[in-house]
């Protein structure tokens, strides 16, 4: 019979990394990416936590110890990096902050080639997502694992010029996309030092447009893997882990191992090649750490207490073979408007159903 | 005009879609009206019929979003000069059923909704677009003014989709005749059954198909 103790040895940060480098854990780390959601523990508005870096660390700490997570994945929101070339950026009361797309920065081809570097250790919220990192870092860095999280280079452009026309810009106009995403690329680069020496235990970037929701694998890997390379080798060279964050549908696991190579992804559907999640795990599973594969809006909107435990322990069982290769997340961040409670179910089941014998 | 010259005129339409060729779509149309084609059949036999194959394309993972948009440009460009000189009862001969479409309010992500509704603009439906960031009380408006058959609803966001909930409800109590969908990323098959929907769209192809069976079931009645 298991100790009580049992799946309790270890620190969240211990077992974060336990798993990330596959020597099994005592259990199943847990990372709610709880980020939007955790201002209302302490109950600040919005556009206070998208933009300042004590209330925003503080409301992190204060979700971490109700919730009990092993990592933090500092998602703030997709408009943390555009806003500091200039992009406008709304800021609703009760919902996440998004970018302006009906006056974008880049309104046509030779705006493209006016993106300059910016020093991010500089700008206003790439430098309040860095301060976060240090505040988090020196407050609960021994015991929780910080995840430290950018948007991707071509997801970077889409906010600075309208998702559309950026799809668009791929087949009418693909130079000028590709040397805008150098520039931001350099600049990305430079965050993900600032992040490292900050106090970050690993780096997460945002790929979201490798997948079967948006354009063809090739196009991907013509676009955005050169450049995406870029930011991940640089992420790389500071001597953290390094993941991936990919919430859209069929998501290319072979193109992103390939040109980015990965210690973990986190997701939300199975990758391209495999029918269900049993097969990613059977696939996938022991190459690339999975950390997923919770539904976010039916966390936050659906299940009670119970349903979730039971989603959780399915999760769980999914993957138990893949040598402690697991991280039980959301497959997104977790619902800002979402119910604390099955929040904590989430690291119940981990505990109740995820200790490695 | 022979029917071989119209024949290749109206392929002219449908290639240029597909090939999302959208000068060339321009260039085609107003080529075909000054050699006397029925509007309807440039409309219908030639830029539908090539929006559809995009459609085919995309449901078969050929073409993806980017090229969906720009066939999506291609076929507006021709429609923006043919919709004028349409008749209405032709037209309406045509049409398959109306849809009322929108992004619920406080959402500004429209991307999936302009492909549905491209979609269905190509399948003949009379679609009225309400943009992005749509008041609730619009949806239900615009449903009760226009008779549609179908409401179809978009959200990107958790915080944003609650308000399907709402207008659900509302539009059942006023007309409870009219079918309800709902799609978008965060949606899910079992928040669309909890909150009364009538569909639910994982993608753009399975929303016109669950529209097309919708009607269908309210003409049978």
């Amino acid at each position: 019979m298991a100790s009580l103790f049992q799946g309790q040895q270890m620190t969240g940060l211990e077992r974060t990394a336990a798993a990330l480098s596959r020597q099994k854990p005592d259990r199943v780390p847990v990372c709610t990416l709880f980020n939007g959601a955790s201002r209302r523990v302490l109950g600040v508005d919005y556009p206070k936590w998208s933009t300042d870096a004590e209330e925003c660390a503080e409301s992190f700490i204060q979700a971490q110890k109700i919730i009990g997570d092993d990592c933090l994945t500092l998602l703030i929101d997709l408009s943390v990096e555009c806003a500091d070339w200039g992009q406008e950026v709304v800021y609703p009361v009760n919902s996440t902050a998004y970018t302006q797309t009906y006056n974008p920065v880049i309104k046509g081809r030779d705006d493209y080639y006016k993106i300059e570097r910016i020093n991010p250790r500089e700008t206003p919220r790439m430098s309040m997502v860095l301060k976060v990192i240090d505040i988090l870092s020196k407050r609960i860095g021994k015991e929780v694992a910080i995840c430290a999280f950018i948007y991707g280079p071509l997801g970077v452009l889409s906010q600075l010029r309208g998702h559309e026309q950026v799809f668009m810009d791929c087949l009418k106009h693909p130079e000028a996309v590709m040397h805008a995403e150098d520039v931001i690329a350099d600049v990305l680069c430079d965050y993900a030092k600032a992040m490292a020496e900050a106090g970050a235990h690993a780096l997460m970037q945002d790929t979201l447009y490798a997948s079967q929701s948006i354009m063809r694998k090739k196009m991907w890997e013509k676009i955005e893997a050169p450049y995406a390379k870029k930011v991940m080798d640089t992420m790389r060279s500071t001597g953290l882990p390094v993941l991936l964050h990919n919430c859209g549908n069929g998501i290319y696991f072979d193109a992103q191992q390939k040109w980015l190579d990965p210690v973990g992804i986190s997701h939300a559907y199975p990758a391209d090649d495999c029918k269900n999640w049993e097969e990613h795990a059977a696939k996938w599973g022991n190459q690339i750490v999975t950390v997923g594969y919770l539904t976010p809006s039916e966390l936050a909107l659906a299940y009670t207490y119970e349903d979730t435990l039971e989603a959780a322990r399915k999760c769980i069982e999914t993957f138990k073979d893949c040598n402690g290769g697991f991280i039980l997340a959301p497959g997104c961040e977790y619902p800002p408007n979402g119910t604390v409670l099955n929040a904590m179910a989430i690291v119940e089941a981990a505990k109740t159903y995820g200790v490695y014998k | 005009m022979t029917p071989e010259r119209e024949q290749e005129l109206l392929k002219a339409l449908a290639d240029g879609v597909v090939n999302f060729e959208e000068e060339a779509v321009v260039a085609t149309v107003n080529t075909a009206l000054e050699e006397g084609i029925d509007p309807h059949k440039a409309v219908f036999d030639g830029l539908v019929v090539g929006m559809q194959e995009c459609g085919r394309l995309y449901e078969e993972q050929e073409y993806f979003v980017p090229e969906l948009l720009m066939c999506a440009d291609a076929m507006y460009a021709g429609l923006g000069i043919l919709r004028p000189l349409l008749k209405g009862d032709e037209s309406k001969s045509r049409v398959k059923g109306q849809v009322v479409m929108g992004v619920v309010q406080g959402d500004v992500h429209d991307i999936g909704k302009n492909i549905v509704k491209m979609m269905f603009d190509a399948a003949g439906f009379t679609v009225h677009d309400l943009g992005r960031d749509v008041p609730l009380e619009n949806f239900v408006e615009e449903q009760l003014k226009t008779e549609s058959e179908i409401v179809a609803l978009s959200a990107m966001m958790t915080t944003t989709m609650v308000g399907m909930k709402d207008i659900i409800k509302q539009i059942k109590e006023k007309n409870p005749k009219a079918k309800i969908m709902i799609g978008g990323a965060p949606v899910t098959e079992e928040i669309a059954n909890k909150w009364g929907a009538d569909g639910y769209a994982p993608n753009a192809s399975n929303a016109l198909q669950d529209a097309i069976n919708m009607v269908a079931s309210l003409k049978d009645i």
